[in-house]
């Protein structure tokens, strides 16, 4: 039947099955889910963060954003490293790689201290880890010497980093918070405490909505509420930018970095790779859609490589970092005037409200006609038409027209993803 | 003008985006009802999956490994009695437009030229498959997937049964016909044409030609009639005759203005816009039961409808009144029904209604399948088990409208894959018997 492309990958000297990962959260907090994950498909688990603190969960610990018509596309939560014993944990994590041998575990870990960083690795090594993931980035810790606090200290995470480098000699992962400007410096200090890779993001600080009622925001846990943890798809350009800053720094140039924040499809997995992840973690689009979702991401990965000619997963991994590249190195000669396509059109006239009042008043509007007409005159090459246009390939991109100091040349422009 | 009408597809297509839109709306249920309830497990949970995380070309391989008439199906089915009815979101508002995802994605696996399914050299036994209908085909595709020499009979000349020469083009274009009939063809089945098996040539002839097990997938061909007077006249037809001349004249099929049909299925509607899309002026369906009684699907009921087809429930056709040797004109008399058995005239609603073309659309008759050596029951239906097909000689396997009296292309599909693992176990166990028989004559003779 169908035929499936090898989806493996090398992670941190790690074979792995394919790239796809449970990222440590209730998604892999227990042995029968971790195995049910795994037989979906699913090439590894991030174990849910594990530590000597146990903490007190709040309920509820949810909210999301939504957006009319769409199942929720952000994702907020309360909640903390689990709340299971310590000892029940290892346990479950020996077994699991016990009875899945091939399948990679990693063990993420969160110490309050330089003692209990360097013998959390030691026990985490123990189980049968492969990696050993140190968690320097939950924004909602109730004890402030863990979490995002820890990860936005750069002296911190390279003691700490130390402390795990101590304790093992697995590779070790970094998580990274982006609740910070530069996510390269902590990597940096991590990397030079002795951590092989970085995993990042974290969750984003926030609040999702203001209850209008109760004045405070979600979800209301009687009266009160926190900021806290924001993921899912909503987050993925913020994660992508981070990915690719590090990928793209001088002095991590090499370093192994664990893609994560927003993943839902495999079109989502394949951006990943190609700003410079060769591991793909996922937690809130499991937590909505379960861990069957892992099946179309090989499946479509797979024919895409196939489409592409593509043979191993590696050699896409970073492929798109050269050409991101500074604002200033972005040529600034030409504009693109959109097309209109009136067979297609329906005549609904949002692109000519929207030039109108949030662009150039460049379009005239033929209303016996119900269609769109270009003013050159007026029109700056924004794109702005074409997102608004609700019509798949009705409003596009059509020629270039070089400015007066521009080289006529062969131009290449997408503004618009279907 | 009218030709067009009559040819081109009544519902509309989805783009990407509307597609995912769509499979977005879908709940995703755990142990989903919608693929329970499809006959042929085309896995409708699996497919809108897929196009829901952008996935189309899993979704073709989905339906594709499972329906060797996806394409077909996704035109065809009565959802709402089957994987939509199912469907959970009718909870919420409406169910999700299933037929159309799977129309997508086999519509794209058409322009993109993908191919999921693949068959391995055909190095097995011959079979031959007679009748090159739903059942026939899936049957066909089944065997030849697992290696099996196929070869298809098929009494007309074009291959699809009631595909090709019944349902209307409005609801089941002829290319996508012919592009699933040329997908069964690429898995290397073999089709003889203008070969009426018992006819023709005979099952023993077939035998001594090699084919070691049958599958019989005659169908229903002859058509039921009224018992009133003036059936003889110009004019009077059944369905299946009108429908196998008007799909193959691509509209050109000239009508009258005045067009009765007797019935109340999916034939009857689908006579009654066939007659309507080729330019009569008014066409009255006479059904003998209540409009809710209609066995037609709602859709088709809303199409017909929406052509300004009307429907005269609760009456008895009672006569067809001629001049010259043609029809003139129609009568029927009004019931009134007291239970769902009992009804009594009521000669105050006698009505007579002006026709130049008068369709039977009161169902099927099977095929004599005694040519396969097969008994019949009282209703003619070959005599074999519903689910595999088995009949009462072994290397003889019947599926489709024969055995079930006439359900559904996706039914037809479901039945003729299970008769291809029947045949495939059957012939494996003779194939394996073979081997010890050697075997043991080998040990034989060594033993000597
Ligand atoms: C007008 C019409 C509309 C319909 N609409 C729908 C619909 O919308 N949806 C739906 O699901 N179902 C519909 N059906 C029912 C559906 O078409 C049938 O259930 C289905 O085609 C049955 O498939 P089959 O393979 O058993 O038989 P058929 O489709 O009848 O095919 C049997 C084939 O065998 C050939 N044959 C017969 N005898 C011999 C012989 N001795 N030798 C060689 N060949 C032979 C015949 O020529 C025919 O091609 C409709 C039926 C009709 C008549
Ligand atoms: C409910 C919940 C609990 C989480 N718990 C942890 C945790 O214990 N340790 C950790 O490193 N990250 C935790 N995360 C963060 C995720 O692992 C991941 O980094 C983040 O959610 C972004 O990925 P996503 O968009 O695929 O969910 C948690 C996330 C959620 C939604
Ligand atoms: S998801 Fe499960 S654990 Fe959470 S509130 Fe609902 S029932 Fe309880």
């Amino acid at each position: 039947m169908a035929k499936r492309k090898d989806l493996s990958i090398e992670f941190c000297g790690v074979k792995c099955e394919n790239p796809f990962f449970l990222s440590s959260s209730p998604v892999g907090s227990n042995y029968d889910m971790c195995k049910k994950a795994l037989e979906s498909g699913w090439g590894g688990i991030c174990y849910k963060t594990v530590g000597y603190w146990i903490p007190q969960e709040c309920s509820p610990r949810f909210d999301a954003t939504r957006k009319e018509g769409t199942p929720f596309v952000g994702f907020k939560n309360m909640e903390m490293i689990s709340d299971k014993p310590t000892e029940k944990n290892l346990e479950m994590m020996a077994k699991l790689k016990r009875d899945y041998p091939d399948k990679v575990l990693i063990a993420s870990i969160m110490g309050e201290n330089e003692e209990e960083w360097t013998k959390l690795a030691k026990a985490v090594t123990e189980t049968g880890a492969d990696i050993i993931e140190c968690n320097f980035s939950c924004p909602q810790m109730t004890t402030h010497s863990m979490g995002s606090d820890v990860g936005t200290n750069t002296e911190l995470v390279e003691k700490y980093s130390a402390a795990v480098r101590r304790g093992t000699h697995l590779p070790v992962l970094a998580k990274m918070t982006p609740n910070i400007t530069t996510m390269e410096i902590s990597a940096r200090a991590a990397i030079k405490g002795g951590a092989t890779g970085i995993a990042a993001i974290n969750t984003i600080k926030s609040i999702t909505e203001v209850d209008l009622d109760n004045f405070t925001c979600l979800p209301i846990v009687n009266g009160k509420s926190s900021i806290s943890g924001y993921s899912g798809k909503a987050v993925k350009p913020v994660a992508l930018r981070f990915i690719a800053q590090m990928a793209k720094d001088q002095q991590l140039k090499g370093i192994p970095i664990s893609g994560m924040g927003g993943i839902e499809t495999w079109e989502d997995a394949v951006e990943f790779l190609l700003v410079g992840a060769s591991n793909l973690q996922v937690t809130t689009s499991i937590m909505q859609y379960g861990y069957r979702i892992v099946e179309d991401m090989i499946s479509g990965m797979s024919y895409w490589m196939e489409e592409k000619g593509i043979n191993q997963l590696s050699d896409i991994v970073g492929a798109a970092l050269p050409n991101i590249v500074p604002a200033e190195n972005i040529e600034r000669d030409f504009k693109v005037y959109p097309k209109y396509d009136h067979e297609k059109c329906i005549g609904c006239g949002r692109c000519y409200i929207s030039c109108y009042d949030g662009g150039h008043q460049a379009i005239d509007w033929d209303g016996d006609k119900r269609k769109p007409m270009l003013n050159e005159e007026k029109c700056v090459g924004c794109g702005l038409c074409w997102i608004v246009c609700p019509v798949e390939k009705c409003v596009t991109p059509d020629k270039p027209k070089f400015h007066s100091f521009g080289t006529p040349r062969d131009i290449n422009v997408i503004a618009k993803r279907l | 003008m009218k030709g067009k009408d009559y040819l081109s597809e009544a519902k509309k297509a989805y783009s990407p985006l509307n597609a995912i839109e769509e499979a977005a709306r879908c709940l995703l249920c755990h142990d989903a009802p919608c693929s329970k309830a499809c006959p042929a497990g085309t896995n409708p949970e699996k497919f809108i999956r897929s196009i829901r995380f952008r996935n189309v070309k899993g979704a073709v391989e989905t339906i594709r490994t499972a329906n060797i008439l996806g394409a077909a199906c996704a035109r065809v089915c009565p959802y709402d009695k089957l994987c939509e009815e199912a469907c959970s979101r009718t909870g919420i508002d409406r169910p999700i437009d299933i037929g159309g995802l799977q129309r997508y994605a086999m519509d794209f696996e058409r322009a993109s030229g993908m191919k999921v399914l693949e068959a391995p050299a055909a190095a097995l036994e011959k079979v031959a498959v007679i009748g090159s209908g739903p059942a026939g085909l899936a049957a066909a595709a089944g065997l030849a997937l697992k290696g099996y020499k196929v070869t298809v009979f098929e009494a007309r000349e074009q291959a699809g049964g009631w595909l090709t020469y019944g349902i209307v083009p409005a609801r089941l274009p002829q290319d996508v016909v012919d592009y699933e009939v040329q997908y069964v063809k690429d898995l290397g089945v073999e089709f003889r044409m203008n070969t009426r098996v018992g006819k023709d040539v005979t099952l023993a002839a077939l035998e001594a030609e090699g084919f070691e097990a049958f599958c019989v997938t005659v169908g229903l061909q002859g058509s039921a009639t009224l018992d009133i007077p003036g059936l003889a006249l110009s004019g009077v037809t059944t369905a299946a005759a009108f429908l196998a001349e008007a799909k193959p004249s691509c509209g050109a099929l000239q009508v009258p203005s005045d067009v009765v049909v007797v019935g109340g299925g999916d034939v009857a509607m689908d006579c009654a816009t066939t007659a309507k899309e080729l330019g009569a002026k008014k066409v009255t369906i006479v059904y003998r039961r209540t409009v809710e009684e209609m066995p037609a699907n709602k859709a088709e009921l809303e199409y017909a409808n929406k052509l300004g087809v009307s429907i005269l429930p609760s009456f008895k056709p009672v006569e067809v009144i001629g001049e010259n040797g043609a029809v003139k004109a129609f009568k029927a008399v009004g019931l009134d029904w007291l239970d769902r058995n009992t009804s009594v005239e009521v000669p105050e609603s006698s009505i007579q209604l002006k026709a130049g073309l008068v369709i039977q659309a009161i169902g099927q008759t099977a095929e004599d399948v005694s040519f396969a050596g097969l008994g019949a029951n009282s209703k003619g239906l070959a005599a074999a088990d519903a689910e595999t097909g088995k009949t009462s000689i072994g290397n003889v396997f019947a599926a489709g409208d024969i055995v079930n009296g006439g359900k559904t292309v996706v039914e037809a599909v479901a039945r003729g894959k299970a008769s291809a693992e029947a045949i495939d176990a059957y012939l494996s166990s003779v194939r394996e018997s073979k081997a010890t028989d050697k075997e043991v004559a080998a040990q034989k003779e060594g033993v000597r």
